[in-house]
């Protein structure tokens, strides 16, 4: 077996390394694929959570703080074996954050980086996680890799794309002996990809200043990242420390020192014989690319196998005690935050969700809001607290939820929004609408609109109408009629708040539901 | 010492990238409002509507079970596609796909095979393209495109659905509006050769029933503000887009809860088709299906006014086939 290893990893250093160039080329390729083929016209669950159900860390906490085995999780097992076999193969060859930090990075690294002892940051993040989990909390999620790209791009990259191109083709048509050729674009790019809602995000800056944040941080010391933050990293850091194949340095090495200059991890310690540590080595190759002797080999240790020492960065006791007593005391804060008495009145979420239960399974994946066709959900700031930072909630007036989708449902990784049926979606009340009746216009102007009654998607009109007599401004005697809504029948997806004409708030609003309970669904019949 | 940047100033790339930073910071700043730049006049290829000649039907009705044979006779009855389409013609059918909640059957959607049967008869008098689209406003195109059934009975048909392009809408000048001088309206639906308004005959709380004119407020941006004088504002958007051919789909009537349905038991099975070239006509003769006349539907009403067509049904020659 190790013949073969060796017989394998003789391949020259060059040829390993445009290997692995070129499956993280076709890693990042399948991520960037699958979020833009992924709509809410084809929520096709298997790749639309591929990556997801690939992070161990994702489906282990979500498993843990929702106290239920998260379907899926078996994909999961596939990263945790190729770590127990290779170390963090992950980071070094799939992760597409890790290949996007890689692409983005100074030519010759200038800073020298932080002390070593940064290091030990990754696994302090990674137990204050997964403590958290164990107490029903997920808000440090925010923090896994796959959740901050797929955010990224939904909230900043994919949204201000489309709009510069529309933008784009806007200017274009106004020359109207371009149209046949800008429709043809339109109709056959433009409009596929784009999709025809332009989505809005309040976050928008904030996500990308933070994205940017992050790859800036490459030009202090390459794959920071990676290095001393990344709770996966960190969690694929120690078990990489029982990897079966591990980096050797043999009798060969010269002691020239270029695999520590090329090290994008900087684990090879010219004071240690260039040896590295395996929890830090992302299996990258460049070290073999550009040894002069072949003095460096991948082997396998199964003969005399022992785990990888800890090392003096790696946390101390006291380091992790303090971590865990701060993660029992932040989620305790948490405790305190009125969203735990009591559902805020503009914190709807997702069809289906259960308001108690849902941040303990929510990864803050931004799935549902990636998917969302009229992208009403958005990522919240501190509408439900700190603790809910980045998971989805309904903002009506930005868009409603579409009667004849449940989308959301079907991409969520976890199940926190659970995946309904549409007929069954279509009885789940999320809200319930109430009309402001001193902006409304038949209420409080006297002028005609039944707008909200109209769109309203319950078969029986969860929004009836009554009709009045009343004079208008002009003195005129005029037949109104002014909207009521039914709470029976309101599901509260909104789309009354968004139809509304009146300007900036809507004259009806969508509320969380009545905690009165008492929904029909239906008044006729059936 | 020979530093090739020595010369002071700017690079040459930092000078590109600059004014790449700029042009492009321009440009978005330029075009932020040009969704609707400054009104202009309706530039319509539009041919009128012809007006029948002697012999044909001034407006026809068609009765039988079949929505798409009934819906060939009616225009037979009128004397024939070929009135209104030539060899070459670009043609747009304006059908209802309101939302995207329910399937035809509940009738807040026009009849896949009524507006199928037109897709063929315009290609059979050699249109050279038919386009169907509709602006829903309650879920997106796509997807109400799909759930109408329209998608797939017009792909069968040889027509295109076309979702409707934003940037395709010009604030346009309504000569004739009394309430409103300009409206956004998708300019396609002005330039065509012909354009077929199909829609389906239903109840409508503010409007009292949605019908032909009223269809119209699907080619249109803001429609929801159309709603505060509804029934002027219907009028003085039909005088602007005036379609040549107006197919009224009461195959299957929506009685109450409209315009977007949902119970079956609204649904009356009416098995009938109306066409004509007046728009009014065709209305107010779809009204009566309600036991309304044109007159008490203030939009087809306000239309006469405008003159526009005419609500007088015994004075014109109406044509009712039985078909099956």
């Amino acid at each position: 077996m190790s013949r073969a290893a060796n017989r394998g990893l003789s391949i020259s250093g060059r040829t390993w390394r445009r290997i692995r160039q070129g499956v993280q080329v076709v890693a990042l390729l399948v991520f960037v694929a699958v979020f833009i083929y992924t709509n809410a016209q084809r929520p096709e669950r298997f790749w639309a959570d591929l990556f997801s159900r690939l992070d161990p860390l994702l489906m282990l906490t979500a498993s843990v703080a929702g106290r239920v085995l998260v379907s899926g999780i078996a994909l999961a097992g596939i990263t945790v074996v190729l770590t127990l076999l290779f170390g963090r193969v992950w980071c070094g060859w799939l992760c597409p954050l890790g290949t996007l930090l890689e692409w983005f990075s100074p030519r010759r690294p200038r800073g020298k980086g932080p002390a070593e002892s940064w290091r030990a940051a990754k696994y302090l993040v990674l137990f204050a996680i997964l403590l958290a989990a164990l107490l029903g909390n997920l808000t440090l999620l925010v923090l896994d890799p796959i959740t901050i790209l797929n955010r990224t791009l939904a909230t900043t990259v994919w949204p201000a794309l489309r709009y510069a191109v529309v933008q784009a083709e806007a200017f274009l048509y106004q020359f109207q002996f371009l149209w046949g050729p800008l429709d043809a674009v339109h109709t056959t790019i433009v409009q596929p990809l784009f999709q025809e809602v332009q989505p809005v995000f309040g976050l928008a800056f904030l996500m990308a200043l933070l994205f940017g944040g992050l790859v800036a941080l490459n030009w202090w010391a390459e794959r920071f990242w990676c290095r001393y933050l990344c709770p996966l990293g960190g969690l694929l850091g120690l078990l990489s420390k029982l990897s079966l194949v591990r980096r050797q340095v043999d009798d060969a090495c010269a002691q020239c020192g270029r695999c520590s200059h090329q090290c994008p991890t900087g684990t090879i310690n010219p004071r240690d014989s260039f040896r590295s540590d395996p929890a830090e080595c992302i299996v990258c190759f460049d070290c073999i690319t550009d040894c002069s002797r072949e003095g460096i080999g991948f082997r396998w240790q199964v003969p005399a196998w022992k785990p990888a020492a800890w090392r003096s960065y790696d946390p101390s006791r006291r380091q992790t005690l303090v971590t865990l007593g701060a993660t029992v005391a932040g989620v305790a804060l948490a405790g305190v935050e009125p969203v735990s008495q009591r559902q805020p009145a503009t914190l709807i979420r997702p069809p289906g969700a259960d308001p108690h239960d849902f941040s303990a399974l929510c990864v803050r994946c931004a799935a549902c809001v990636r998917i969302c066709p009229t992208q009403g959900l958005q990522p919240s700031l501190f509408e439900g607290g700190i603790q809910n930072t980045l998971t989805p909630r309904l903002v009506p007036r930005l868009g409603y939820c579409s009667f004849s989708c449940n989308a959301c449902g079907q991409v969520c990784p976890t199940g926190a929004i659970p995946p309904l049926g549409l007929e069954e979606k279509q009885l789940v009340p999320i809200g319930l609408a109430s009309i402001d009746q001193d902006r409304c216009l038949p209420w409080a102007h006297n002028i005609p609109c039944i707008v909200c009654e109209e769109a309203c998607p319950v078969a029986d009109k969860a929004i009836q109408l009554e009709e009045v007599e009343a004079r208008n401004a002009l003195g005129e005697t005029v037949l109104l009629q002014r909207p009521r809504v039914i709470k029976e029948l309101c599901i509260g997806c909104g789309i009354c708040e968004y139809q509304c004409p009146m300007g900036g708030e809507s004259a009806v609003r969508v509320y969380a539901p009545t905690e009165a309970g008492g929904f029909l669904g239906s008044v006729s019949g059936g | 010492m020979n530093n090739k940047q020595s010369h002071g100033g700017t690079t040459r790339r930092q000078f590109v990238r600059l004014l790449a930073a700029a042009g492009l910071g321009t440009a978005l700043a330029a075009c932020g409002d040009s969704g609707t730049p400054a009104s202009q006049e309706a530039s319509t290829g539009r041919r009128e509507a012809p007006t029948p000649s002697a012999g044909t039907a001034y407006l026809s009705v068609a009765r039988g079970p079949e929505p798409k044979a009934i819906t060939q006779a009616a225009l037979a009855a009128l004397g024939g596609i070929e009135r209104f389409v030539k060899q070459g013609d670009e043609v747009i059918v304006k059908p209802n796909i309101c939302v995207d909640y329910r399937t035809y059957e509940y009738g807040a959607t026009t009849n896949p095979d009524v507006v199928a049967a037109l897709v063929e008869l315009c290609l059979g008098a050699g249109a050279k393209r038919v386009r169907v689209m509709d602006l829903p406003f309650g879920g997106g195109a796509e997807s109400a495109y799909a759930r109408s059934g329209i998608a797939d009975a017009v792909a069968a048909a040889g027509g295109q659905m076309e979702i409707m392009n934003r940037a395709k809408f010009r604030e346009t000048d309504i000569p004739q509006g009394q309430d409103i001088s300009s409206w956004p309206v998708y300019q396609d639906v002005l330039t065509a050769d012909v354009l077929i308004n199909v829609p389906v005959a239903k109840h409508h709380n503010l409007a009292r029933l949605s019908l032909g004119a009223k269809n119209l407020l699907g080619v249109i941006l803001k429609p929801s503000q159309i709603h505060a004088n509804l029934p002027q504002r219907i009028a003085d958007l039909s005088s602007l887009i005036r379609p040549t051919l107006t197919v009224v789909d009461a195959v299957r009537t929506l009685m109450a809860h409209g315009p977007t349905g949902g119970n079956l038991d609204d649904v009356v099975l009416a098995n009938t088709v109306i066409a004509s070239h007046d728009l009014v006509a065709a209305d107010a003769y779809a009204a009566t299906l309600f036991d309304l006349s044109g007159e008490q539907v203030p939009y087809i009403k306000a239309g006469a006014e405008m003159g526009l067509g005419t609500l007088d049904l015994a004075a014109i020659r109406i044509e009712q086939v039985p078909v099956g």
